[in-house]
């Protein structure tokens, strides 16, 4: 009785050893000589009884795709599928992952299980994914916003391609890939492949930088009203702003106080930053500039509540010579506001025309300080009606509990 | 003392095993007291039927019955499937006219049967496959043509779907009716595809359009109608226009060169628009707003749209009111309200037509004027 129970533990033991030794072999996919993209779909649509006739701007991103016998694409070394219009933040981790369980794409390689960037020159490139460098052929295809992966759609389905375009990649670049509508009257779209120098600069960790772009179409802002996103949310910004517009900022002390007549950091109420420029041909990278992160008086150096105001004036206007009221919308594309606080979704109570985005400055647990206050590294970019925040930030010290 | 603790343990052997035995009796006789002699097998129910059988048997749908009898499609409807049918009530089927069976017979039969067979799908499509707020959801036919379907389900914020279901503009007021050869929804009307017919074919068609048609070759807007499109014709009639000043004789007369074309006939016409009257229901739960505003092509006049079911009738009708311009004070040149179900929706190969009774410009609100007029 007894050997008999040995023997079958024994057995037992042996077999489900052979089946876990037998399960250990992992393939890692390494990819040499990586670029590092990160791709955003600025083509934006919204359901409205207008624009229900209109393709909806839903892609696949096929790379180095391979083509069967009929020319049609049977599948792409990388394929970023369910590429939907982006997010208005785009967060420096991509979180996106954990928090949503729809198949829609923000951004590539947003939810995609792929090989991500390193840590470079201390910035955190977790939301750049690695391509082989190189010349790729790129393709943006249209696709049906349902659940079936691109290449189980049916044939019909899989031949509208609105970009097919090679790009050159250099190994251990980071580049930002932007898939634009470039005239907003003739519909004309295209890609702008921009080649992002922040880990090359000697940025200070103690500054906040920020660069900012203007992607909007060609003859947006001179276009009808009713030709546009008719979003509240968007306020300021709905109607476009021009071509040339200078950026002022705004530090307020406290995101406490919702409101933009709060008390400001002084020396940074109205201050000018810079000046931006409608392009979407070029791919310069705008200088970034800066505003300490330990501005306000009232930081202790490890966490500080102040929020950025960004006010767009046409040359020739500023803060002090505004001619609109505070709460005025619509100001024929002459002055948009930007208000940057808390998570981007709290207005302020005082009657004002700013849209919404988060804050620039990060809050996270690090070593025993929680939270602890970090400077980062941002673009805004202005497309059309919307205004889009891409926060990128430097690895930071581990939590200690 | 051993062999009294010997005689001990086998007195407490043989009391357990005839505890063991007593509660196997027991078991068993619980499960024995639990036998039903009644109980059967679940077996499919007889009571569900095969399409053609259900709607035979169903005293709303009399009509389509009698069209699937009439058109020979019964025998296929019983068949093994799996299909959709989408079937018009009685009361939809007299909307359009038709009140008994032998209504039928003054239809061509071969037309009845395409657009029956517009009404079959072949395939099992219930309320949940399709997607939760989509508009235009194409799905093929047994025709072998393409339906769309809308379905308004959620509100914003709202966590209770509405789902308001539509097949090219005709509403399901009964969903998934599940049958045992595949699913059935009842709508409140009859589709109305054209097929190939394009709008320039369908309107020429009809008399009752007729001044519309001069009107629109007049000022140079018909051919269009015949191109790709799509666009969105509310269709006024001869009373509608002369209502407004518009007639043949008119026409006749009138010189185009001293009217803007683009809204004496042009405000008919939504351009790149593929609107079923039940799209603006559907945008009415999407994002809460189902009105359509835009200018017309004169890019002064200003044309704003809506429909819903509204008080008092609750019927569905559709709006149209025309301003002098986008300002919120301009003048309202044409208000009309227009909830006719019966002659909505005409689905023609580019695009939807819909009827009008009311005129909405008459000719001298839409004479040019001189440059330092404006």
């Amino acid at each position: 009785m007894k050997r008999q129970r040995i023997l079958h533990c024994v057995s037992m033991l042996g077999i489900f050893l052979i089946l876990f030794t037998g399960c250990t072999k992992i393939d890692y996919t390494q990819i040499d000589e990586p670029a590092y993209l990160r791709v955003f779909n600025n083509i934006n649509y919204v359901q409205t009884m207008g624009s229900k006739d209109d393709k909806v701007p839903y892609f696949c991103m096929l790379i180095n795709p391979k083509t069967g016998a009929d020319g049609k694409f049977t599948g792409a070394e990388i394929v970023g599928d369910f590429l939907d219009k982006r997010d208005p933040y785009a967060p420096p981790y991509p979180s996106h992952i954990g928090n949503s369980n729809s198949l829609s794409n923000p951004e590539y390689p947003g939810k995609e299980n792929v090989l991500v960037g390193p840590i470079l020159n201390g910035f955190d490139l977790s939301s750049w994914a690695q391509i082989p460098s190189g010349e790729v052929r790129v393709v943006f295809a249209y696709r049906p916003k349902n659940t079936v992966p691109f290449f189980e759609l049916e044939e019909r389905l899989k031949n509208d391609i609105l970009i097919d375009t090679v790009i050159n990649l250099q190994s251990k670049e980071v580049y930002t890939l932007h898939l634009l509508q470039k005239d907003f009257v003739k519909k004309d779209h295209g890609i702008l492949l921009r080649q992002e120098n922040f880990y090359k600069l000697p940025l200070s960790d103690s500054l906040v930088y920020v660069n900012f772009y203007n992607m909007s179409a060609k003859g947006f802002w001179e276009a009808d009203a009713n030709l546009k996103d008719d979003d509240y949310k968007l306020a300021s910004f709905k109607y476009g702003i021009k071509d040339e517009m200078n950026v002022f900022m705004s530090l307020y002390e406290s995101q406490e106080e919702l409101s933009h007549y709060a008390a400001t950091v002084k020396g940074y109420r109205g201050k000018f930053m810079t000046t931006v420029k409608r392009n979407t041909s070029t791919n310069a990278v705008s200088p970034y500039v800066s505003f300490p992160l330990w501005a306000s008086n009232k930081a202790n150096g490890i966490r500080t509540d102040i929020w950025q105001r960004f006010d767009f004036f046409t040359p020739g206007m500023n803060p002090v010579t505004n001619p609109f009221y505070d709460s005025d919308s619509n100001t024929g594309s002459n002055w948009a506001v930007l208000n940057c606080l808390l998570n981007g979704k709290v207005r302020l109570t005082s009657n004002e025309n700013g849209t919404l985005l988060p804050n620039l400055l990060v809050n996270v647990h690090s070593g025993k300080d929680n939270p602890h206050t970090f400077a980062t590294v941002n673009t805004i970019e202005v497309v059309n009606g919307r205004v889009y925040l891409t926060t990128i930030q430097r690895k930071y010290a581990p939590p200690i509990y | 003392m051993n062999r009294t603790n010997n005689c001990e343990i086998k007195y407490k052997m043989s009391q357990m095993k005839c505890l063991g035995c007593f509660f196997v009796c027991l078991f068993i006789s619980i499960l024995q007291s639990c036998k039903h002699d009644n109980l059967t097998m679940p077996v499919p129910n007889e009571n569900i039927r095969p399409a053609a059988d259900f709607i035979h048997n169903n005293y709303e749908m009399r009509l389509f019955d009698a069209a699937l009898q009439k058109t020979g499609m019964t025998a296929e409807l019983n068949g093994e499937g799996p299909f959709t049918v989408l079937v018009p009530n009685d009361l939809a089927f007299n909307e359009i006219g038709i009140f008994r069976p032998t209504d039928f017979d003054k239809m061509n039969k071969d037309s009845l049967r395409r657009i029956i067979a517009y009404h079959i799908l072949p395939r099992r499509l219930y309320l949940r496959d399709i997607p939760s707020n989509s508009v235009d959801f194409r799905y093929a036919t047994r025709e072998g043509s393409e339906l769309y379907a809308s379905l308004g389900s959620l509100m914003p914020g709202a966590t209770a779907p509405t789902n308001a279901l539509f097949f090219s503009g005709a509403k399901a007021i009964r969903k998934d009716v599940v049958l045992s050869n595949g699913v059935l929804h009842v709508l409140n009307k009859l589709m109305k595809p054209q097929f190939e017919k394009n709008i320039q074919e369908w309107l020429s068609d009809k008399k009752e359009y007729m001044v519309f048609v001069a009107g629109l070759k007049k000022f140079g807007l018909w051919d269009q109608l015949a191109k790709k499109g799509p666009f969105t014709v509310f269709a006024p009639t001869n009373e509608a226009l002369e209502k407004r000043g518009v007639t043949m004789s008119f026409l006749e007369g009138a010189n185009p060169e001293q009217y803007i074309g683009e809204v004496l006939f042009g405000a008919y016409i939504m351009y790149d628009k593929h609107f079923f009257i039940s799209d603006s229901q559907v945008f009415n739960i999407i994002n809460s707003n189902g009105s359509y505003k835009y200018h017309l092509k004169d890019k002064v006049h200003y044309m704003e749209y809506f429909a819903d079911e509204a008080y008092p009738t609750w019927k569905l009708s559709y709006n149209m009111r025309l301003r002098s311009n986008d300002m919120f004070n301009s003048i309202i040149l044409a208000d009309i309200t227009y909830s006719v179900a019966a002659r909505m929706d005409y689905l023609c190969s580019n695009g939807v037509v819909h009827d009008l009774d009311k005129g909405l410009v008459s000719p001298d609100q839409a004479i040019k004027k001189e440059e330092n007029e404006k």
